[in-house]
């Protein structure tokens, strides 16, 4: 006898959307998810991500449908308006990716530190549940991942998942693999499940429904260059990467650096920039002119080639920063 | 053929079966075990590879004994299968797209001299632009090549088609290769669930022994395959290539019935979904046409008369049943997921159409689209736009407006955008500074390089910019960084297919300031030697300023180093004046950690995996800069980021050899902190140990003579192989004991070639 589904859109599907970072583990949970809901609680469903090239830190979504068992799954589309949405890396807000889509029927699980109605604000949602779970701590404490805390916090939040077949799942696809991290995962697990809390907001009018961005690209058949060329040289420069960065950047320390040039020279992500000037002894040459945050992804090669400890490992954080970031750009950004 | 609804449950189920959820891929793979294969020949293509990662994966645990072998590109794995399959046993191979066209002038050999096998394409665009994702356009160029073609449209056919087709293949009135399609990342990535037999033995009592009828390795009857064949033969013997594939139109729906008896699952010839009394229809191929489903429900529910015809065979192309199924239409939508360009249709409109016009009284008006180029979604919403456009053709024509032959879902892009670039391009007074200093040693004849500190090279402007897409701690980008201070002047690069290049390029984004050329995976040798021979001719003819200076630079991966090796010595034997820079990640990272020949031996991979039966990579890491030496070009080096300016001093003399006509290659270990493992931090470190244990010694070879520029032993600097492998957890099992005579024959092959290196250094003749 498979479980009731609470509520499912006109295809008579229920779905779940994950929105991540390549490397937090969404697509794992994805297929445990799956899993579960159709090899033990008699549903039957689809699992997939959005698919790119093998890179870690770009963003990344992981769709699960779920419908009765006796219906078929045709659809092969992402999952456009969820009714659970987990956001395993909160910047994808700030970006803006994540809330596509939100109606006031979705319940939504972000890994976060906040309050709940700063997420709320920042979402734009318009009602319904939302459930904030600090995952990258509890994951932190047990040894485990922020996917794990965010399946049981997901389990929870639906009201329909079943903990157990949820945590069965967790054992088969982990715990051969892994068998030293399985009780940590679990525990994250259970954490992720019994420490949720989902705050109910009711509807307003200040918060429609989030709009779905399907549109076509700006560039297209009638102004797109032909051939597909790109006229527009190392226009990368003009994104802002810093929403996938992970945990950590360089803290630099203006009186401890020697202008040696060996953070530019090691540097993966072209941060750094010297320019010529005075250094600290009133000699003229290269001296040290800024990082620019917006490309950093937080590998630390820079710390690790400081020779003095003008450059130092701190955890991630906004407001130092936007304070702190030296644009590259000539026209500035 | 009667109207029949898809893949419904019929009769009773013979065998027992287990219900999972499974991808395409991995029920592709699933299926391949259980007919179990003698032999697989595969090169890793997205989005197909990871069926060869799974069949991997079941080796390692001691599964099932299929000889997988690793190509060098799928030009060579389609041989590999091609010479397999006259060896008298059962092959398999998976490929997309590019690997599909690569392989395409062994694919009617394979045909023609008839000989069955079983090829998977898991659908992908084509080139070029290149795009990952999944559309029709590689599928169209099997339609002539004498192939059995069949559909799968969810993973469940993935698994189904899989074991049904060497049967077909194989009959003995059939003889002929069996490709199967699945729809790439919509239905191989797609988990869904499914069903498969629970004993192995089920699937082989139903696929039957391999039947060998000609053999290449029978001494006791030998036989010439493969003979030259001019007229007035070889028509007689695509005669007979005819016949097989007459012949299996009538053997597919044998096993089809005898398939549907074992399983339960039944697939028609032409898939037709509420076509009854149909007064419009879709035609459309393999998920798409399970999505417009959904639609076709919402119309009929408003009492539109619409259906879908959705064929689960393509070759034979089953006539029959599309007349059948469309004699009665008013008007047909025949959506293709790739364009015949110029033709008016796609290649699937000109054949519904012909079958269409062999009916007499047909009067069934055609419209065609072409939808979902590469891998755009196709939603309920879309089919419903089709579906639309079909019933308004019962009516309407050109003269309404609707073309009978149009794309569905293209943009035209926002007007008001601006496209100019924001940036200057690199003035060359800027990146000509003249801080390097280039000089011929009048003793020696070899260059001698002065270069400033590293602190002064931050003056060299940068020719990537940042916002690339690298993961966190790459060594591609360092590595390059640090060659092209080396490199003066006006710069055009050519990248190769490969991590490099994806997180560069991805539209319309572009981190390359200077102009930048990607073409394929495997042929930038050759094509960088036709822009720098055009350039210097069009010098010679006045067309360009004589004075003029570009450096040319091809960079690649260790991956496009081996399916491009004959480009790359190609040009190397030419001399042309380029330089060849090849990051060594020592795998095939952009598809996901595959193994590549640079791989070290014993190395775990996606598909050298290990286990119980498996031991990681079993064959030594190929020593490109040798084989390079090899062609007798000027100059060919090694380096790495990160010690001191070694590789800033490289570049600059392979810049002196490119700028005077000659080919230049410089080889750089690159760290790859995802599929290796290691730190993200600690890439320098990673480089030095590998150094430091001789796996990958500093050294050049200029004009011939070796020169070692770094020597661990007199730098009392020596380190254990293990000290290396051990900072990476993919290698950290090779300091195992159960490792104990892998990790020996690792470090002997490395010794080895150090003290030939080191003879050779010693040596003026060597």
């Amino acid at each position: 006898m498979a479980v009731q589904l609470p509520r499912t859109n006109k295809s008579g599907f229920y779905e779940i959307r994950m929105e991540s970072v390549g490397g937090l583990g969404a697509n794992v949970a994805g297929k445990i998810l799956g899993e579960a809901g159709v090899l033990a609680m008699g549903l039957n469903g689809a699992n997939f991500a959005s698919y790119g090239a093998e890179k870690k830190g770009t963003p990344v979504k992981s769709f699960v449908r779920f419908c009765a068992p006796d219906q078929q799954v045709r659809t092969a589309s992402p999952v456009e308006f969820p009714h659970l949405l987990a956001i395993l890396h909160e910047s994808l807000i700030r970006a803006g990716i994540a809330q596509e889509g939100i109606t006031h029927d979705t319940t939504v699980v972000v890994n976060s530190t906040h309050p709940a109605e700063k997420i709320r604000q920042d979402l734009g949602m318009c009602g319904g549940a939302l459930g904030v779970i600090d995952a990258s701590g509890i994951a932190a404490a047990e040894k485990s991942r922020a996917n794990m805390v965010m399946l049981g916090a997901m389990t929870r939040a639906s009201g329909f998942l079943d903990q157990q077949a949820i945590r069965d799942a967790v054992s088969e696809n982990l715990g051969h693999k892994y068998p030293k991290l399985l009780q940590g995962n679990l525990r994250a697990l259970d954490r992720g499940f019994s420490e949720l809390e989902l705050q109910q907001f009711s509807c307003d009018l200040e918060h429609p429904d989030q709009p779905l961005r399907r549109a076509g690209p700006p560039i297209g058949y009638e102004n797109g260059p032909m051939g597909g060329t790109i006229v527009n040289p190392g226009n990368t420069m003009e994104k802002d990467l810093s929403a996938a960065r992970m945990g950590r950047i360089p803290l630099y320390d203006h009186d401890k650096c020697i202008n040696c040039g060996k953070c530019e020279y090691t540097c993966p992500d072209f941060c750094y920039t010297f320019t010529d000037g005075t250094d600290h002894k009133g000699r003229r040459g290269r001296i040290f002119a800024g990082i620019d945050y917006r490309y950093c992804k937080g590998c630390l090669r820079c710390v690790e080639a400081c020779p003095t400890e003008a450059l130092t490992a701190g955890d991630d954080n906004e407001e130092y920063v936007a304070e702190h970031t030296t644009s590259q750009m000539k026209a500035g950004s | 053929m009667g109207i029949q609804t898809g893949n419904v449950k019929i009769g009773a189920k013979t065998a027992t079966q287990k219900t999972d959820f499974k991808s395409g891929n991995e029920m592709a793979a699933l299926a391949a075990k259980q007919i179990y294969y003698h032999l697989m020949g595969f090169y890793p293509i997205t989005p197909s590879t990871e069926i060869a990662e799974t069949i991997d994966a079941m080796y390692a645990e001691g599964q099932h004994h299929i000889k997988m072998i690793p190509a060098e590109g799928e030009h060579s794995a389609a041989g590999i299968c091609y010479g397999a399959s006259t060896a008298g046993g059962r092959v398999l191979n998976a490929t997309s797209a590019q690997g599909l066209l690569y392989s395409l002038e062994q694919l009617p050999v394979q045909s023609g001299t008839r000989f069955p096998m079983v090829l998977n394409i898991v659908t992908r665009s084509i080139n070029g632009p290149l795009d990952i994702r999944g559309d029709h356009s590689d599928l169209m160029f099997m339609l002539n090549t004498g192939w059995i073609i069949l559909m799968a449209r969810d993973p469940q056919a993935a698994y189904d088609m899989n074991i049904m087709a060497p049967r077909i293949g194989e009959h003995e009135d059939v003889r002929l290769p069996v490709a199967i399609a699945m729809d790439g990342f919509f239905t191989s990535h797609q988990k869904r669930r499914v069903e498969y037999f629970e004993k192995d033995e089920d699937v082989r009592a139903f696929v039957g022994p391999y039947r060998e009828l000609q053999s290449a390795v029978t001494p006791e009857r030998p036989l010439t395959i493969g003979p030259y064949m001019n007229d007035p033969d070889l028509i007689n013997s695509k005669y007979q290539l005819h016949l097989a594939m007459e012949a299996a139109r009538e053997v597919i729906p044998r096993v089809f019935a005898e398939f549907a008896e074992l399983s339960g699952r039944s697939y028609p010839l032409v898939d037709s979904y509420r076509m009854e009394d149909a007064q419009s229809a879709l035609f459309i191929l393999n998920s798409a046409a399970e999505t417009a489903r959904e639609a076709v429900d919402g119309f009929r529910e408003k009492g539109e008369a619409v259906g879908i015809v959705s064929p689960n065979v393509l070759r034979p192309f089953p006539v029959a049943g599309i007349q059948e199924n469309l004699r009665a239409v008013s008007s047909l939508l025949i959506a293709e997921r790739a364009d015949c360009y110029g033709g008016n249709g796609g290649n699937l409109s000109f054949e519904v159409k012909a079958a269409l016009h062999d009916l007499p009284e047909n009067k069934t008006r055609c419209l065609t689209r072409i939808y979902g180029l590469g891998g755009r979604d196709f939603y309920v919403e879309d089919a419903e736009e089709l579906l639309e456009q079909a019933v308004r053709a019962r009516d309407e024509g050109e003269a309404d407006g609707l073309k009978s032959f149009d794309y569905h879902g293209v943009t035209p892009g926002d007007p008001q955008l601006d496209l100019e670039p924001r940036e200057e391009p690199i003035p060359e007074a800027e990146s000509a500074l003249g801080l390097i200093e280039v000089k011929v040693d009048p003793e020696t004849g070899r260059l001698k390089v002065k270069t400033p500190g590293v602190r002064e090279m931050t003056r060299i402007p940068r020719r990537i910019a940042p916002g690339h897409g690298a993961c966190p701690g790459c060594g591609i980008f360092p590595n390059l960084n640090q060659f092209f201070k080396g490199i003066e002047g006006h710069v055009v690069v050519l990248f190769q297919t490969g991590c490099g290049m994806v997180v560069t390029t991805a539209y319309p984004y572009s981190s390359h300031r200077v102009t930048y050329i990607h073409n394929l995976f495997q042929n930038g040798g050759a094509t960088l030697s036709g822009v720098v021979e055009m350039y210097r001719e069009r010098q010679r003819r006045g067309e360009i300023p004589s004075e003029q200076q570009i450096t040319f630079v091809m960079v690649s991966g260790d991956g496009g180093m081996d399916i491009g090796m004959g480009s790359a010595l190609g040009a190397a034997l030419r001399d042309h004046g380029m330089i060849i820079v090849e990051y060594d990640n020592e795998g095939y990272m952009n598809t996901g950690n595959q193994l590549s020949y640079s791989t070290p031996l014993g190395t775990r991979t996606t598909t050298s995996g290990i286990g119980p039966a498996e031991k990681g990579k079993s064959f030594q890491h190929k020593d490109m800069p040798q084989i390079m030496a090899a062609t007798d070009i000027k100059y060919v080096a090694t380096s790495v980021e990160g010690f001191g300016r070694d590789l800033v001093v490289k570049a600059a003399k392979a810049q002196w050899y490119a700028n005077r006509g000659h080919l230049a290659y410089v080889k750089l270990l690159s760290v790859c902190p995802l599929s290796w493992r290691s730190k993200e931090n600690l890439g320098t470190k990673v480089m030095r140990a590998a150094v430091d244990c001789n796996f990958f010694p500093l050294y050049e070879i200029e004009q011939g003579f070796t020169t070692i520029n770094y020597d661990p032993e007199t730098r009392k600097k020596k380190a254990a192989l293990a000290d290396w492998l051990n900072m990476m957890p993919r290698s950290r099992h090779m300091t195992t004991p159960e490792y104990a005579e892998e990790y020996r024959s690792l470090e002997d092959e490395v010794e080895r070639r150090w003290q030939r290196l080191k003879a050779r250094a010693e040596s003026d003749r060597l």
